[in-house]
């Protein structure tokens, strides 16, 4: 196991160290890093006898650092897993998504004092950020957002003098921010009634649940500080009324150690709530010219939301592992809690089912049963394959590029097809078709008026990057029955969408011609208005001959298609038990397809 | 205050002041000043002002005893961590501080204070530590998370007191024994057994009994998910099975855990199966799926975890004849957005991949890599086309010299150079094949820059000077400035001109020859040079002088000079112990640089799979998916090139290494000069050489 831990920033000047192994000196081993690491360095490096294992997510390096002589572990991969876990860990608890030097400065403490929770003698223990968070209760610094000094200065004053509110002995200057903070999430709040449902009152100890009952009717001031705690969810939780650090509830404690080592007991909702958003990215790439299909894959996720009360079981019946879709369940991983033994079971009778043994234990083992964790989660990870005929949900009908050389002008051609059910509609689509070799290509004039034509949508020019983007924000789905239907379909805008670029070409003999007359006639040159589009064109790229790169030839098309998955997946049912308080939930499913990063047609 | 001023260097004085304002009006502001303080101290730690901040123990200390907050308790134990090495006498006036804290009832406070007496490394500490452990043995009812850091804290006593901890491990067995403490404290304890018994080499590595193995896998849907990789680890080689139904049994035990989302567990659960598949007598062929999909989704992860999934592909791939895993070559295809050091395995994986059923996929993709912009990229994709060429039968050849063909016209400098490179070994292996196209490649004479391709060049013009009507004048090119070239370039002038004279010895020849020759000698500065150019010298000159007497006629020496060259070999396997070795080793650093763990790791236990009545001698009679392909001839010479070549690679442990393919043309660098210099049918019979060579000296 690891020597000791670094986080450190871009220029690899030391943030965050924790010495595990009580090295005698950490800067010599720092300096030896600096020495071999570079950009694009392979994840592990060696130097004088240590061995470095580095992340590098968003500004930061987390580097890990062994020993050759550190005996018995050298096992990388918990190494790599554990950094990546722990980035996920801080991500959760600053609550943002893009780690920079600042917050990891403002919060030295906290950020040890989770590597303390994560690894005991560097040997990792937990990394569930909804475990940590009870356990871990020290406030986040978050970077302050402007706030006026007068508020800034009250709240001073009612903090020290409150005896009931955040003044736990701990630094109050944390506090003043976050109800700086707190005001205005709480204006959020009222603008967006529906996410009131999700704020959690969530409380650990009994009484402490009676106490905020209490705060909710109590003054306006009161329900603030109150909202405050619960929207800054676990990690001020349960402050109010303790004022003690010291105390631990049993119950947290031992979660860790538990069976079910994901969710503590005792969490208490006002609304009970279970959000499950099927994601699927459609990853695509295909060679239009020759037809071939070079990619085809969906990349999906199930993620939930949980925002229920006390322990509760939750079946899901999904269709593919209804219908023992084979690809479906070898390709998929599920999270932790997910009782692995009802996935076999499925395979099981998957095996019985040959010798028609196991039909009982097929009428009772269809469904994914789980204890699921508090808060945000990734339920199922799965990555399918789809068949070659499948046709892909956007379908790059044609694209031609036409030059016209007699009338000095190129036009490109393009047609799109939707290919899912009419009912659903794309709720962004855009298509970004590349330039760069046309411009190489041809001379283009860009002096002159360029023409766009398209049935839907807008086309907008990007001179810089060499790109024309067709946005066409909803369209709608379609299915195509027979062939001789087909011709009709060109000009309805639901079903194919068309887009026409003209771009004029440069004119030698009209140019001179122009020249010419410039120079004889008497009348001034037409005045022309609007941005003079060619001497952009020269400013952005000065003179050098870009080379065309392979990413030049891809037609991308970025989309998102809601309440649609592309594999089919559906959520057969999703039941809530909670067998002791027995509440009413409210389970949401949602379903979404968009495209991954590729999805391209190479022209 | 911002908390930015906190992260600076202070003076101690400075913080003191901070630290000193006592009793004054507002307690409440001052504690927060305080702690502010305290917080400089830590963050001064980090930036390494140590010197400074050991002036303020005396301080420290007096806060220990009246805050009893979890934030001051935290700094002090952190202070004391780092400091207590640098003032080891100092750091003792704080021992019956932690010892309050130990045995205070919070089990937060008692563990840090545990934590602090274990990463204090003085004797004093480190018995106070052994004291808290036994105290806490002899607790009837100890805390579980208290217990669970004592028994991780053996690990690192274990370097302190051997003795007195082993004293300890039957407390562990017991544990483990009655599985009957919380799962935690279980794996703990098994933890900490199995690294004590790694740890020092006089110990037997640690066996469980198969009975406590299953009760553990059966524990394994209790335990979180570092755990259940812990303990997949631990089992593996620690457990024998003696029963093909135990291995199967295991087997579907472990097998769900294949398909978690952390990677940490499915590499494990990977490393385990792999393990238990040498104690099993028929391989299912949906386990080989199942293996194959996990390993697939282990590569949709951030780059990191991608590319140790894709080294340990290449261990998998390697480590079979016919390959356990059936993967898509389509995975290993490279993205542009993709790390370089991803690319490199990628290419790597296809490499290994690559027969014939895949080959005009591979080649396509590589075909398209070498004309990217990315220079590194499209040189090592033509270099695996050129490998694959080498590795690949006579049929596939073809199809790899057409699509180097077709680069070649390319027009770009670099690839052709490489391509150049590249084909010197095709046609080391095919020396008859393409003949043809040796003229359209000398076409590129001027092209070529770098030594290795200039070497390769120098040796394509000598070799198959018969169909070049002007060889010489392309030699030339060369042997003009042979004073500006590297060493390895003129030794090859040199040779290339001997062998043309002794080839043909005309007016033309024997002028090149002896300019060479001269120039070498007088001008030369390097000794090696000068002294190979004597040797060629006397040779020559020994044939020339009396004819009579001498022994060594002009046939012989062109038998010397201009031999026939040996056929080359792809080395593709490593040597099986190691691959057994690497095998058991899944995931750690030594699957990266695919070497044994005694290179990387001088002082680990070398891995070896446990002797048992099923153990599998041969890997591949197990094997149900697999065809046994019957490895003839190759692998004579195989195994020649491989203790040659083995030698040499543990002679220099290279570690950056890794981004060069595993296996290797069998050392063609630094053969390559050997062999062409010294025609190896001599140099595979010392005896020989020695008989041809040892002439007597005229009499007179």
């Amino acid at each position: 196991m690891s020597s000791s831990l670094f986080i450190l920033d871009e220029n690899l000047e030391l943030l965050v160290s924790k010495n595990i192994r009580a090295l005698p000196s950490l800067s010599s081993v720092l300096s030896s890093f600096k020495q071999c690491y570079h950009d694009e360095a392979p994840p592990i490096l060696s130097q004088n006898d240590w061995f470095f294992i580095h992340l590098k997510r968003d500004f930061l390096h987390f580097v890990s650092v062994i020993h050759t002589t550190d005996k018995p572990n050298i096992d990388l991969m918990t190494i790599l897993a554990f950094l990546e876990q722990f980035y996920h860990l801080l991500q959760e608890y600053f609550e943002i998504k893009v780690l920079t030097k600042d917050v990891i400065l403002d919060n030295v403490l906290l950020v040890l004092e989770l590597m303390d929770e994560c690894i005991d003698f560097g040997i990792v223990q937990v990394t569930d950020p909804s475990i940590i968070k009870d356990y871990i209760r020290v406030k986040v610094n978050l970077p302050k957002i402007k706030i006026d000094n007068e508020e800034w200065s009250s709240s001073e004053e009612s903090s020290s003098s409150s005896s009931n509110s955040s003044s736990s002995s701990s630094s109050s200057e944390y506090n003043n921010r976050k109800k700086g903070k707190s005001k205005k999430k709480k204006k959020k709040k009222n603008t967006k009634g529906k996410n009131m449902g999700k704020s959690k009152l969530k409380s650990i100890m009994v009484n402490n649940k009676e106490n905020k009952g209490i705060n909710v009717v109590e003054t306006v001031k009161e329900t603030l500080r109150n909202k405050n705690d619960t929207t800054k969810a676990n990690v001020d939780e349960g402050l109010p009324n303790d004022g003690n650090d010291l105390y631990i509830n049993g119950d947290i404690a031992k979660t860790i150690i538990m069976p079910i080592s994901w969710r503590t007991k005792g969490i208490h909702y006002a609304k009970n709530e279970f959000f499950l958003d099927v994601i699927e990215r459609v990853q695509y790439l295909m060679d239009f010219e020759k037809g071939i299909i070079r990619k085809n894959l969906i990349h999906g996720e199930i993620v939930c939301r949980c925002y229920l009360s006390g322990m509760p079981k939750l079946k899901i019946s999904i269709n593919k592992i209804l219908n023992r879709d084979a690809q479906f369940l070898s390709n998929s991983s599920f999270h932790q809690c997910v009782s692995l033994d009802s996935i076999k079971t499925i395979e099981k009778r998957e095996e019985k089912e040959d010798d028609d043994t196991g039909l009982q234990a097929a009428a009772d083992a269809k469904e994914l049963e789980f204890v699921p964790p508090d808060g945000e989660f990734v339920l199922c990870q799965y990555e399918l394959k789809r068949h070659v005929k499948d046709a892909p949900m956007i379908k790059l009908k044609d694209f031609q590029i036409k030059p016209k050389l007699k009338k000095f002008k190129i036009q490109i051609e393009t047609k799109i097809q939707t290919n899912f059910k009419p009912t659903n509609s794309t709720s962004k689509l855009n298509v970004k078709i590349p330039l760069t070799k046309v411009f190489q290509e041809y001379r283009i004039d860009l002096s002159k008026q360029i023409r766009f034509k398209s049935n839907i949508g807008k086309v907008v020019f990007n001179l810089s990057d060499d790109f024309l983007l067709w946005e066409i924000q909803a369209m709608k789905g379609h299915r195509e029955h027979n062939t001789n239907k087909t011709s009709q379909d060109d000009n309805d805008p639901d079903a194919c969408a068309s887009m026409v670029a003209e771009f004029p070409l440069f004119n030698q003999e009209e140019y001179d011609r122009l020249q010419e007359e410039k120079k004889t006639s008497m009348n001034p040159p037409p005045l022309r208005t609007g941005p003079r589009l060619e001497e952009l064109y020269r400013q952005v790229h000065d003179q050098q001959i870009a080379h065309v790169t392979p990413r030049d030839k891809l037609v991308a098309i970025d989309f998102e298609i809601p309440y649609c998955t592309c594999s089919g997946l559906k959520i057969e049912y999703l039941k809530v038990e909670e067998p002791q308080l027995q509440y009413q939930s409210f389970p949401w499913v949602r379903y979404k397809t968009t495209s991954d990063d590729e999805y391209a047609y190479i022209v | 205050m911002s908390d930015q001023k906190v992260f600076a260097r202070y003076k101690a004085n400075e913080i003191v002041a901070d630290l000193q304002h006592f009793g004054v009006k507002k307690f409440k502001s001052n504690t927060t000043r305080r702690k502010n303080a305290l917080r400089k101290i830590i963050a001064n730690l980090m930036l390494g002002n140590y010197g400074e901040m050991s002036l303020l123990f005396s301080e420290l200390l007096k806060f220990w005893q009246i805050e009893d907050d979890l934030e001051v308790k935290r700094i002090c134990h952190e202070y004391i961590r780092v400091m207590g090495a640098l003032k080891p006498q100092q750091a003792k006036e704080a021992l019956p501080y932690i010892m309050d804290d130990f045995k205070s009832r919070d089990e937060k406070l008692q563990m840090m204070a545990l934590r602090t007496l274990v990463l204090v490394p003085l004797r004093e500490f480190s018995e106070q530590a052994f004291d808290c452990i036994i105290s806490l043995v002899n607790h009837k009812s100890p805390p579980e998370e208290v217990t669970r850091t004592a028994i991780y804290a053996l690990i690192d006593l274990d370097e302190v007191d051997h003795e007195r901890v082993l004293g300890l491990s039957s407390i562990l067995h017991e544990i483990i024994r009655l599985q009957s403490s919380s799962p935690g404290v279980i794996v703990a304890s098994l933890h900490t057994l199995y690294s004590i018994h790694e740890k020092n080499s006089n110990m037997e590595s640690f066996k469980l009994s198969l009975e406590l193995a299953f009760s553990m896998l059966e524990l394994l849907p209790d335990l979180n998910e570092w755990n259940k990789a812990t303990v997949l680890e631990i089992l593996t080689t620690s457990v024998v099975p003696q029963h093909y139904l135990d291995t199967h049994e295991m087997i579907e035990l472990a097998l769900p855990y294949l398909q978690q989302v952390n990677t940490y567990v499915v590499l494990n659960a990977l490393k385990f199966i792999m393990y238990l598949l040498n104690y099993i007598d028929v391989i299912k062929e949906s386990l080989a799926e199942k293996l194959s999909n996990s390993v697939i989704a282990l590569l949709d992860k951030p780059p990191e975890l991608q590319f140790l999934v894709l080294r340990n592909v290449i261990l998998l791939l390697l480590s079979r004849e016919s390959c356990l895993l059936k993967l898509d070559i389509s995975y290993f295809f490279i993205e542009y957005n993709d790390p370089i050091y991803i690319k490199d395995t990628k290419l790597e994986c296809l490499y290994l991949l690559a027969n014939k059923e895949t080959l005009p996929r591979i080649l396509e993709e590589l075909e398209q890599y070498a004309t990217d912009i990315d220079i590194q990229m499209s040189r090592k994709s033509v270099r695996a086309i050129g490998n694959l060429a080498v590795k690949l039968d006579e049929d596939s050849v073809h199809s790899c010299v057409a699509v180097l063909l077709d680069l070649l016209e390319f027009g770009v400098d670099y690839v052709a150079q490489e391509i150049i490179s590249v084909f010197r070994n095709i046609l080391r292996k095919y020396p008859n094949n393409f003949r043809t196209n040796v003229t359209e490649l000398v076409k590129h004479t001027e092209v070529v820059q770098e030594p290795e391709s200039k070497n390769a060049m120098i040796w394509i013009i000598t070799q198959y000077s018969d169909i070049i009507p002007n060889y010489l004048e392309l030699f030339r090119v060369f042997s003009s400035n042979i004073f500006s070239e590297t060493l390895e370039v003129q030794f090859s002038i040199l040779n290339s001109a001997i062998k043309f004279f002794v080839r043909c010895p005309t007016k033309e020849t024997e002028e090149l020859c002896m300019d060479l020759l001269k120039g070498c000698t007088d001008n030369g500065n390097n000794p090696d040079l000068r002294d190979k150019t004597f040797m060629y010298w006397r040779l020559l000159s020994l044939t020339k002088t009396s004819r009579i007497s001498n022994p060594l006629t002009f046939e012989s020496l062109k038998s010397v000079l201009d031999g026939e060259l040996p056929l080359i070999e792809m080395n593709t396997k490593l040597d099986p112990t190691v691959l057994e070795e690497l095998e058991l080793n899944i995931g750690t650093i030594v699957s990266i640089y695919l070497k044994p763990v005694s290179h990387i790791f001088r002082l680990n236990k070398t891995k070896l799979l446990p002797s048992s009545p099923i153990l599998n001698s041969n890997k591949d009679l197990s094997s149900g998916v697999g065809s046994l392909l019957p490895s003839t001839g190759a692998n004579k010479n195989l195994q020649n090139s491989e203790s040659e070549s083995s030698i040499k690679s543990r002679k220099t442990v290279m570690m950056d290494d890794y981004d060069k393919p595993a296996e290797k043309i069998n050392q063609l660098k630094g053969k390559r000069k050997y062999s062409s210099n010294n025609p190896s049918k001599l140099s595979r019979k010392p005896s020989t050489l020695l008989r041809k060579l040892s002439m007597k000296r005229p009499f007179s």
